[in-house]
């Protein structure tokens, strides 16, 4: 074992917090009426759990696959799972009134990458899940938790034995259907991150820090970043689900403030929400002074809603110190960067041409502004390097890669897609950023994943749906997201672009219908709005040599209004070309500005 | 309650909370016409359920693909 490592498990954390009655997670229903369970009880069914897992012949290393909404039921089968010495892939649940058939698709896909043996769910989800089930046929199919717990002989027996490098978790970074990606995360990676989160507040004997959560517990902010790290140190957590959130965002302000909450964390879409979705009259008597650290991550940070924030939420007590960007990605067990807990946001304006075209940061008043995500965590390192995988000095815009206790084994069973992502004991993260006084700003991604709403999704699945609308020349289309600058007070959040080539034959109806025709294709087969559809020339998107689509070449092309056809131009061709995608970008700022 | 009154209340839903500019119509689909994400379809169910008093479950709402069946799904939940 290397030095400074952590030597324990998940379990070890289990046992450690099952003996101390105080800790213990707190379930919040729609109607916020409250249940408590301790550590000690969670512990205690889930011996049950682990007993019927046994008894299934579900053994050491094998994985169990879980859909479920936030519950005690998840928390028995994710803890029944890791007892049993097996590994748990939580996945998530149907949406409500959603496409079933698109999920269905992805969930039989996830269950056949992670290899699962048996599926836990609870009942009403697993009505709904059959065909993903059946399509996938893990061994020991889908049953519920009451169905696998054992009611008698709680005595497990002998422990099976867990070596902190054994699998812990395996978590998918995005759900598609095309590559997915599950992270094989160890047990000693899961309790190095959730030391080195909790490294950044301390419990003391006067006061204990204590947290809110509405994340869901398929994603690793919400389990990783909440649950074990409450597990961690034995503390409290209030968990309400993602939906009673969407449904009604005050309910996660008022849990907080109800608890004296002093932890809780959302992606950036999360406190957008509350700006727009929270009345005054649902705030009454809320205070939020007891929030010391609100952690922004898994998405774009947008600077105008942090701002929104803190002057909204301000007349119930909240502080701006609180505001925490962080840094973090499944691959590395969640977070890398934390900026100061304890003092507010900082940013940048830097001039957007030299970013942009030389990847220089040079401060200009009226330029781009980029947030801090903070520093590395205690134990990470983090370097800037250009392509050929040179370190670049500070002020330079690279690839971020990064070093730390936590970084995941590698992707399960795809040893050609973890040798792209790691080397020498090194993550390449995708994403670009530069380091200005020790602290990191993140610019873009070089890699492609579309993040909308803190989720990722593949953009190879979107560009999927637009196949065979009329008018779109086949395989000629890329997904893109990317974070506007937004004039202050608005508040959306990364934007989802389509740009798209017209097939040489396209006929002047197919092209006027065309922009309508890819949202609905989208909608239709992913689930996603799209914000805006550009029309191309053929041949217009940046290729590789081997005829890939570059597909961050071409969004940064079509923001920098360069984003041409190659064929010999007539200067009337060219100013088109220009017009086209200038006017497109002019259209999306004057109907965001109007 | 008549399912013109259950529309009316259903269209103010959308604009009030999801930003549904224009009129709103039974034969409309949620997802293609209505271009409603998962944020956004969790949004309309739950003001549904808020606004009508009633508590949708998994097995009406795997039914429900349009405007209408949303509609027909409330009315009887109403008993009506």
């Amino acid at each position: 074992m290397p030095d400074g490592l952590p030597n324990k498990t998940l379990i070890d954390l289990l046992e450690r917090a099952g003996r101390h009655p105080e800790g213990g997670i707190r379930f919040l229903d729609r109607a916020e009426r409250d249940r408590w369970v301790g550590w000690t009880e969670i512990r205690e069914r889930a011996q049950g759990v682990c007993g019927g897992l046994r008894d299934l012949g579900i053994g050491h290393g094998e994985r169990v696959a879980l859909v479920f909404p936030t519950g005690l039921e998840f928390f028995e089968a994710l803890f029944g799972t890791l007892l049993a010495g097996a590994v748990p892939v939580p996945l998530y649940p149907p949406v409500r009134l959603g496409r079933l058939d698109e999920y269905f698709r992805r969930t039989a896909r996830m269950l056949e990458v992670s290899g699962a043996r048996l599926v836990l769910a609870d009942a009403r989800v697993r009505r709904i899940l059959g065909e993903a089930v059946a399509a996938a046929c893990p061994l020991l199919g889908c049953r519920t938790v009451d169905e696998v717990r054992r009611t008698q002989d709680l005595n497990i027996g002998e422990a099976v034995r867990v070596d902190p490098s054994d699998l812990g978790l395996v978590q998918f970074s995005s759900g598609t259907t095309v590559e997915p990606k599950p992270v094989a995360l160890s047990h000693r990676a899961l309790v190095a991150q959730v030391e080195a989160i909790n490294g950044s507040w301390q419990d003391t004997d006067g006061h204990r820090e204590s947290g809110v959560s509405w994340l869901p517990l398929y994603h690793d902010m919400g389990l990783i970043g909440c649950v074990f790290s409450a597990l961690d140190r034995d503390a409290s957590l209030t968990l309400l689900g993602p939906e009673q959130f969407v449904a009604r965002p005050a309910l996660w302000l008022r849990a907080i403030s109800r608890w004296k909450a002093t932890i809780s964390p959302a992606p950036n879409f999360a406190y957008a929400l509350c700006l727009t979705r929270i009345s005054d009259a649902e705030m009454e008597g809320v205070d939020l002074s007891s929030w010391h650290t609100a952690l922004n991550g898994a998405e774009a940070v947008s600077p105008p809603v942090l701002r929104a924030f803190c002057e909204r939420f301000a007349r119930w007590g909240f502080r701006p110190e609180a505001l925490t960007p962080v840094y973090g990605l499944s691959e590395a067990a969640l977070a890398v960067t934390f900026s100061d807990p304890s003092s507010p946001f900082r940013s940048v304006r830097v001039e957007r041409d030299a970013l942009a075209r030389e990847g220089l940061v040079r401060e200009a008043e009226e330029g781009r502004e980029i947030v801090s995500v903070g520093r590395p965590l205690p134990n990470f390192d983090l370097e800037i390097r250009d392509e050929g995988g040179r370190a670049l000095p500070p002020d330079r815009v690279g690839r971020v890669w990064i070093q730390g206790p936590s970084l995941m084994d590698g992707y399960l069973n795809a040893p050609e897609a973890t040798a792209r992502a790691l080397r020498d004991g090194w993550l390449d993260t995708g994403d670009l950023g530069f380091l200005r006084g020790g602290e990191l700003y993140l610019t873009g991604r070089a890699k492609d994943v579309v993040i909308l709403r803190g989720r990722n999704h593949a953009p190879e699945e979107i560009e999927r749906s637009l196949e065979g609308v009329p008018g779109v020349r086949t395989g000629c289309a890329v997904a893109v997201s990317w974070m506007p600058e937004l004039p202050e007070g608005n508040t959306e959040g990364e934007r989802l672009v389509l740009l798209v080539e017209e097939a040489r034959n396209a006929s002047p109806q197919q092209l006027e219908a065309l922009p309508e025709a890819c949202r609905e294709a989208v909608l239709g087969a992913v689930g996603l709005a799209v914000d805006e559809v550009v029309v191309l020339e053929p041949g217009t998107l940046p290729r590789t040599s081997s005829g890939k689509l570059r597909r961050q070449e071409a969004l940064r092309l079509w923001l920098a209004g360069e984003l041409q056809p190659p064929e010999p131009v007539t200067p009337l061709r060219m100013a088109g070309a220009v017009a086209r995608s200038g006017l497109a970008y002019a259209r999306y700022r004057w109907s965001r500005n109007g | 309650m008549m399912d013109a009154t259950i529309l009316e209340g259903i269209a103010q839903v959308a604009q009030e909370h999801l930003g549904w500019q224009g009129p709103l119509t039974a034969d409309m689909r949620l997802v293609e016409d209505l271009r409603l994400d998962s944020v956004r379809l969790l949004t309309l169910a739950s003001e549904v359920e808020n606004r009508f008093r009633v508590l949708l479950d998994e097995a009406d709402e795997l039914a429900i693909e349009t405007v209408g069946d949303l509609v027909a799904i409330v009315r009887r939940k109403l008993g009506a």
